[in-house]
């Protein structure tokens, strides 16, 4: 043992020294503490942190560390921040920010494009960063120097396809997905070779003839080729089972489901996929035959635990549909399906756990009223390991759809919604029983930002008065608020410097960190030198 | 398909949207050949002309193989064409349409170069047209009141009057007269289900007893915030006043949980008839 320990030491520190401020893909497989690395902290997607410096019992005194201003507007992106560097993106371009003073080190503005726009944030492989553009490219861009290095064509933006995900590093892979309603263009998800862009695989959300799913679909004619099931947001990843899953999106045309008689797999649907080689592994679909835009993109949430005293290895997914799932994530058997909010748009459950659509909820030319839909959105949901709770904002809505293009010719946005009178909460629910144990409103209509636990037994999220707020997860009790001048368009996300922790929020065009405050002796201390 | 991606459907659509908000007649349908412009009116007569010889040119010699609609048959669609999609004034149909695709069974066309440039005015029009087709695009004015008024008007009257109890605050003759004239048909529907924007009022009561009445304008559990009667702004930590607020659409709310397709189509059909 003594014998071995120098040559740990060596290692250690080759560990420490060699990647310099890259990051090394195997980083992400660890629980996020001192790095954010990736969308979701992690793979699981629980955005769960495990640090504790910031707690139930001190939050009442966090203040602002620093802010960032990007004197851009709307920031949808999650940062990530990668040995003490934090990269935020926005359409076309990305801030690298000092994690510790919210200082820029540089900024990317793609040549001969205009800054602006949505973007859900960046990806990040050794020293390089990737974001994707509203016209379907991929961007590769050094991390170092904030320069691009070079950039591939992902979809076709004549055809309205474009791009806003952030990709998810799996070992030397970059898993890319794809957006686009308008042309009715086919959704896919890609692994990309991170040093030259070359496509390693490609899954296509349509079936091949030699799948039985091609039989979901009719074909007396080329719908199928239209598809749709988008894969929009980031997925996650178990390395243990090494399975992907990622959630795709509505079929198309859009809420006619006339012209496409079937369940039309694999649109509406979780879908588990070897990410060595794109094959599927399971499918479970949220909405099948889906007419009312029900995309299932939401995070596919991974964590393990007991379910009616057995233990399991689980997926859980709030849906846009208004539904709950909990899958056993090795096989996508379901363990539990239950609305969380009031849902009439379906009619029972079949075999597999899926909703069964209700025929007369379907759009009309003269209206239907329903709901359970935009039940909740892409913004992340969490999952709290310590109280076993899910935590995600929701929304309960009437919905009146319209079928504005009836008959077997439609295509593109065959329909119209409105959504009436929603009230927004942020619900716990239980995940053996699908009931909210707790819910929290501000009586506003917002309620669509993301949410981060943490082993300080807090929640960070933003209410639907646009407050941030930290709540005790267990109850729900407001133990700090404050009002930062604007939404919070993605979610929180934390990690940890210098023994000092930082809960980070993008408001608007602004990322505020904010800590505990700075203990006096070390100001002191600092200004007796 | 993505609430979220508005803004970015807003980029990638601006140009179609402004020429539809300008330009889309009432009832603009697919093969109608309606024309999308912005620029002068000479001009976009010029442009509907051209689409118009075009449309006849494509209905002769190509809708056999591509569809009435262009979205393919025998040959390719062409609305989801990524040669068409990039055509800059014909630079990459024009040749495939004179020179024909001997190796996928197209035939060479021998048209004029006016023929070729009518062709493709009517091609770029049915992909203005087509879209359209987003969720995003103007508000439906294409959605008739004969589509949406398919209950029974005393039915709806019935509602209105009984178990609806809509006549506790409106009145035909009163609030409602004229009603059907003022909204197009999916407006009257959706605010009548619920008129959202109409804020709650509040009377707020201080520790010292004194009360100030107004527009609610937050009540988030932190803050009290109103527009008072007096025209100015007030606002108080929460838990520092007490606070009794009157949501004027309660009763819409109410009724929202209660509502059966049916109803809703009844009480539109009755509306209807308020002009």
């Amino acid at each position: 043992m003594k014998r071995l320990l120098p040559i740990f030491a060596v290692l250690l520190v080759v560990a420490a020294c060699l990647p310099g401020q890259e990051l090394d893909p195997s980083q992400i497989l660890k629980p996020p503490t001192s790095d954010w690395p990736t969308f979701n902290g992690d793979y699981t997607g629980r955005r769960y942190s495990p640090l504790t410096q910031i707690s139930k019992d001190n939050v009442r005194s966090l203040t602002l560390a620093w802010a960032f201003q990007t004197h851009s507007q709307g920031l949808q992106s999650m940062p990530l921040e990668v040995n003490g560097i934090l990269y935020i993106s926005g359409g076309n371009q990305i801030w690298a920010v000092d994690a510790r003073t919210g200082r820029e080190i540089w900024h990317f503005v793609r040549p001969g494009f205009p800054p602006g726009g949505g973007n859900k944030g960046v990806a990040m492989w050794k020293n390089r960063l990737y974001m994707n553009t509203f016209d379907a490219q991929l961007l590769c861009v050094d991390a170092q120097t904030g320069k691009m290095l070079w950039q591939i064509q992902i979809a076709d933006p004549a055809l309205k396809a474009f791009g806003t995900v952030a990709p998810l590093v799996v070992g030397n892979h970059l898993i890319e997905g794809t957006s686009g309603d308008t042309a009715d263009l086919p959704g896919f998800l890609e692994s990309i070779n991170p040093v030259d862009g070359k496509i390693e695989w490609r899954w296509d959300s349509m079936p091949k003839q030699s799948d039985p799913a091609w039989n979901t679909w009719p074909h007396d004619t080329d719908v199928i080729t239209r598809g749709g099931g988008m894969t929009w947001l980031t997925g996650t990843y178990d390395p243990a089972l090494n399975l992907l899953y990622w959630g795709t999106g509505n079929p198309h045309p859009v809420e006619n489901g006339y012209t496409r008689v079937g369940a039309n797999l694999y649109t509406c649907s979780i879908v588990a996929l070897n990410p060595d080689t794109g094959k599927l592994v399971w499918y479970f679909q949220s909405s099948p035959h889906d007419t009312h835009d029900w995309d299932t993109v939401m995070t596919p949430v991974l964590f393990d635990g007991t379910f009616k005293g057995k233990p399991r290895k689980m997926l859980a997914q709030a849906n846009k549909n208004g539904m709950f799932f909990v899958l056993d994530r090795t096989n996508g058997q379901a363990l539990l399906s239950e609305p969380f909010v009031p849902a009439n748009w379906f009619s029972g459950f079949n075999k597999r756990g899926e909703p069964i659509p209700a025929k007369d909820k379907e759009p009309q030319p003269d209206g239907v009223l329903v709901t359970g839909g935009v039940g909740t959105n892409w913004q992340a949901p969490s999952f709290d390991p310590q109280t076993g709770l899910f935590y995600v904002n929701s929304r309960e809505t009437m919905g009146v759809f319209y079928l504005t293009m009836p008959g077997k010719n439609a295509e593109g946005w065959a329909g119209r919604d409105f959504f009436l009178g929603s009230k927004s909460m942020l619900k716990a629910i239980d995940y053996q029983t699908g009931k909210t144990r707790w819910e929290h409103t501000a009586n506003g209509r917002g309620g669509q930002s993301g949410i981060l636990t943490t082993a300080g037994h807090l929640l960070f999220t933003a209410d639907d008065a646009q407050n941030l707020v930290a709540l005790d997860p267990s109850s729900g009790e407001v133990l700090w608020h404050m009002y930062p001048g604007g939404g919070l368009g993605t979610g929180p996300m934390t990690y940890e410097l210098d023994n000092r922790q930082y809960v980070v929020f993008p408001v608007d065009g602004v990322v505020y960190g904010f800590a505990l405050p700075e203990t006096p002796s070390r100001s002191s201390r600092n200004l007796g030198q | 398909m993505k609430k979220f991606a508005v803004a970015a459907i807003l980029v990638l659509s601006a140009v179609v949207l402004l020429k539809a908000q300008e330009g889309a007649p009432s009832g603009a349908a697919r093969g109608q050949g309606g024309r999308l412009g912005t620029r002068n009116s000479a001009q976009k007569e010029a442009e509907g002309a051209a689409a118009e010889r075009g449309s006849t040119i494509f209905k002769e010699n190509c809708a056999a193989c591509h569809g009435e609609n262009l979205t393919g048959g025998r040959g390719p669609d062409l609305i989801r064409s990524s040669l068409v999609r990039h055509d800059k004034n014909g630079d990459l149909i024009g040749p495939v349409v004179t020179g024909g695709r001997a190796d996928k069974g197209m035939p060479a066309f021998p048209f004029t170069q006016a023929q070729v440039a009518d062709l493709i005015a009517f091609i770029q029009s049915e992909l203005a047209l087509f879209d359209l087709h987003t969720r995003f695009s103007p508000y439906p004015n294409d959605i008739p009141a004969s589509r949406l008024a398919t209950g029974s008007v005393e039915a709806g009257k019935a509602y209105f009057y009984g178990p609806g109890g809509c006549s506790g605050c409106h009145s035909p003759t009163g609030d409602l007269a004229g009603v059907a004239n003022k909204y197009n048909p999916p407006d009257l529907e959706v605010r009548f289900l619920y008129p959202s924007g109409t804020p709650s009022t509040a009377i707020v009561t201080l520790p010292s007893g004194e009360k100030f009445e107004g527009t609610l304008l937050l009540n988030d559990g932190f803050n009290v915030a109103i527009q008072g009667k007096d025209g100015w702004y007030h606002s108080w930590p929460r838990r520092t006043v007490k606070i009794e607020v009157h949501d004027p659409l309660a009763a819409h709310e109410a009724l929202l949980q209660k509502y059966t397709d049916a109803d809703m189509h009844n009480i539109f059909t009755y509306l209807e008839t308020l002009k």
